[in-house]
């Protein structure tokens, strides 16, 4: 879940993304470049020492040489001589680093008169490599190695061993070691290291915060743009981007403008033109009703009259008679339509019980249903069901659903049945007739559409009525669903929400294979 | 004979109007235009108008407050080329009692206009009482404390209708069978313009009823609400 958020987080927003990638990529290159300079610094800082290590040691060997040859003549001045040399820190450029001696009698020495095996300051035996001793042996040059030098007392210090022969009178041939310390070379690097990792840390810090701003500088137009774009989709066409400058985001504020204003024209033309349509269908509409009126009644007359006509002319009023109430059905839908298209249509909102309006229906479309030989199943239930809607809109599609099932049951029965939940109420009229092509099954809520043209004329009704009731659920917030079945029938579903402007949470019916 | 004040400014709808209405025995005066309504009333007072609300002049809402500001009686019946909530409410909210949306059947006409025309409740007992109003079906009044209360004959029947089954829960589809003579039809707009109009006339609040109240998601009743008779 969290794992989740922070993905989500990070596809969302570009700052936090370029800030990451940022740190990553700098982080590494500060690594690199920074355990460059570490090697690099500190090979040269043990290389140094290594060099004036080996000098001060040749120094040493010669005066130790030196001494040894002008005045070991007995055993006592031997030891003596091997105390000072060991210990002669000061006599011999003694620097800032410490550095002990080892005299040790060399492996060639079989048979020594005397054992002048020196230490200075408690050193172990132990600090000298055994390979560099090996090797000394066989070596004419003095030889070095890195090692760590240890005292008897256990405490350990890095540092470098040089070793050289040497040759005393009447002892023979001698190992004398020099051990030097790194310790200060460690301390200087550790500080060097320190330093790295702050410059380094604050490098880091400062390019983060630079592209921070860079970002700011870019993203902030950005999103000024976006906000902008959000208001001028959510209708509010005379949002502009403030433009300053000449840069490429003013440049990009420009190019937005000149789309808001090109697009802002576009929908005040098609607006204007719709409008004018819409006005004219509704002017057409009501300007037709006051001559239908009198047709009406004129037509009417004579159709009372008609059995003392001759019989072509009887029938002519009697045909007169029908296609004027057709007219009239065709020209009440058709007003009812611009209506909605002018988003005109009002609401007059009472509270009913939806289990009583469906039963009103049923029992109005009787003779029809009677005439078509079609039983329609609907058990008034107990539980009342009180929705807030505008009744007339929903017997509306109530009566026009209850028709379409008993015009296409085809002598079988069709099932009405009323459920709801906390939040809304459903009314499911299913027909077990001729059917519905389940690809075409959503474009019978298009305006005169017809499944089937042959038949359409014989069935009548306007071809209005399901774009009627639709837009007339719509308004309800409510939702018309269809289902069909070539040779099984079609099922449609009314839910609305029980209160005005509320939600339908869940749908207490819902159709077989929903395909909206 | 029964006279009817046809205010229409289509002369060939007016001509046909009076033929169907002549025929159904109703005499016809044919008015055309909205501002000479008045006149021709005072002289000559018909038994019910049928008023077209577009109308050269003075259109027809404006014609329907001024009769009724003359008389509360005579019953108005709108003729609308539009059937919208917003046009049919205020002809209703103006004092007319019924509507007809044009293209109506000249049947359905005569039938409309006679039942505005019926002498309601006649084989009622000849008085009444709801609460504190006194109503008397013969002289077609009701009082408050002796005092008259001035009522159309639609907002009367409506009245007398609640009134004499104090109590019954009526739906209003009941109320517009019984009042209006509608068998189907559930224009309840009618219903609730005109409960307001007469809840304004005889509730002591409008806005919280006592003698004619909601029950709501059924209909109206006469008397405290609470007690639900069936």
């Amino acid at each position: 879940m969290r794992r989740l958020k922070i993905s989500t987080g990070f596809r969302r927003s570009l700052t936090l993304r370029v800030l990451s990638t940022t740190f990553v990529l700098t982080t590494i290159v500060l690594w690199v470049v920074g355990s460059a300079l570490f090697n690099r610094i500190s090979t040269g800082v043990v290389n140094e020492k290594i060099k004036s290590s080996l000098s001060e040691s040749t120094l040493a060997v010669y005066s130790a040489q030196f001494r040894f040859s002008s005045g070991g003549t007995t055993d006592d001045s031997l030891k003596k001589i091997a105390q000072e040399v060991v210990n002669a820190k000061k006599s011999i450029k003694a620097t800032d680093s410490g550095r002990e001696v080892i005299l040790i009698r060399s492996a060639k020495n079989l048979d020594p008169v005397v054992d002048i095996d020196t230490v200075s300051n408690r050193v172990s035996y132990s600090s000298i490599p055994i390979e560099l001793r090996d090797r000394l042996l066989n070596s004419s040059e003095p030889l070095w190695a890195q090692s760590t030098i240890q005292y008897i007392n256990g405490a350990k210090v890095p540092g470098i061993v040089v070793g050289d022969k040497i040759s005393i009178p009447r002892v023979g041939p001698y190992d004398i070691y020099f051990l030097f310390s790194f310790e200060s070379q460690t301390h200087t690097l550790e500080l060097v290291k320190r330093y790295l990792f702050f410059s380094g840390f604050m490098l880091l810090f400062l390019i983060i915060g630079i592209t921070w701003l860079v970002i700011r500088q870019v993203i902030s137009p950005v999103r000024a743009a976006a906000k902008i774009a959000e208001q001028f989709t959510a209708g509010e066409l005379d949002k502009r981007m403030s433009v300053s400058g000449i840069d490429e985001i003013s440049k990009l504020g420009n190019a937005f403008n000149a789309m808001a204003v090109s697009l802002e024209q576009q929908i005040k033309r098609l607006e204007n033109l719709s409008r004018v349509q819409q006005r004219f269908v509704s002017d057409v509409s009501h300007e037709l009703r006051t001559p239908l009126t009198t047709i009406r009644m004129a037509s009417d007359l004579i159709f009372a009259y008609r059995e003392k006509f001759e019989p072509s002319i009887s029938r002519s009023a009697e045909l007169l008679q029908s296609q004027i109430d057709r007219f009239e059905l065709l020209l009440a839908d058709l007003l009812e339509v611009s209506r909605f298209d002018a988003t005109e249509a009002a609401m007059e909102i009472t509270s009913v019980n939806i289990n009583d309006l469906v039963s009103r229906c049923i029992s109005d479309l009787t003779l029809i249903s009677l005439q078509k030989k079609v039983v329609v199943n609907f058990e008034n239930s107990s539980t009342i069901s009180i929705v807030d809607v505008d009744s007339r809109r929903i017997e509306r599609i109530l009566r026009n659903l209850l028709t379409n099932a008993i015009d296409h049951a085809d002598e079988k029965p069709v099932d009405v049945a009323v459920k709801s939940n906390d939040s809304a109420v459903s009314v499911s009229v299913r027909d077990y007739g001729i059917g519905i092509d389940p690809n075409l099954v959503n474009r019978v809520f298009d305006r005169f559409w017809r499944a089937d043209p042959a038949r359409a004329r014989v069935k009548g009704g306007t071809g209005l009525g399901l774009s009627i009731a639709l837009e007339d659920a719509h308004l309800h917030n409510g939702t018309l669903k269809a289902w069909g079945k070539l040779g099984e029938g079609a099922q449609f579903v009314l839910t609305l929400p029980k209160k005005v402007g509320g939600k339908i949470d869940l749908e207490p019916i819902e159709i077989p294979f929903s395909k909206l | 004979m029964t006279s009817v004040m046809v205010v229409d400014d289509d002369q060939d709808l007016a001509e046909m109007l009076g033929i169907v209405l002549n025929g159904a025995g109703i005499e016809v005066d044919l008015v055309s235009r909205g501002d000479e309504v008045m006149d021709v009333f005072r002289n000559n007072p018909p038994d019910l108008v049928l008023l077209d609300v577009m109308l050269p002049g003075l259109d027809g809402i404006e014609v329907c407050r001024q009769i009724r500001a003359f008389s509360q009686k005579v019953p108005i019946v709108m003729l609308t080329a539009k059937g919208d909530t917003h046009d049919v409410v205020l002809g209703l909210e103006a004092g007319a009692d019924d509507y007809m949306v044009k293209p109506f059947k000249p049947s359905e006409l005569v039938a409309r206009i006679r039942t505005r025309l019926r002498r309601t409740s006649g084989e009622l007992a000849s008085n009444l009482t709801l609460s504190d109003i006194a109503i008397d079906v013969l002289e077609h009044t009701i009082t408050r404390g002796g005092k008259e209360i001035p009522l159309t004959r639609l907002e009367f029947d409506l009245l007398v209708a609640l009134a004499k089954e104090p109590g019954r829960v009526f739906t209003r589809e009941a109320l517009l069978s019984e009042v209006w003579g509608y068998r189907h039809s559930t224009d309840t707009r009618l219903v609730n313009v005109h409960i307001q109009r007469l809840r304004a006339k005889v509730e002591h609040d409008p806005e919280y009823p006592t003698i004619i109240t909601t029950i709501r998601g059924i209909g109206y009743k006469a008397g405290v609400s609470g007690t639900r008779g069936h």
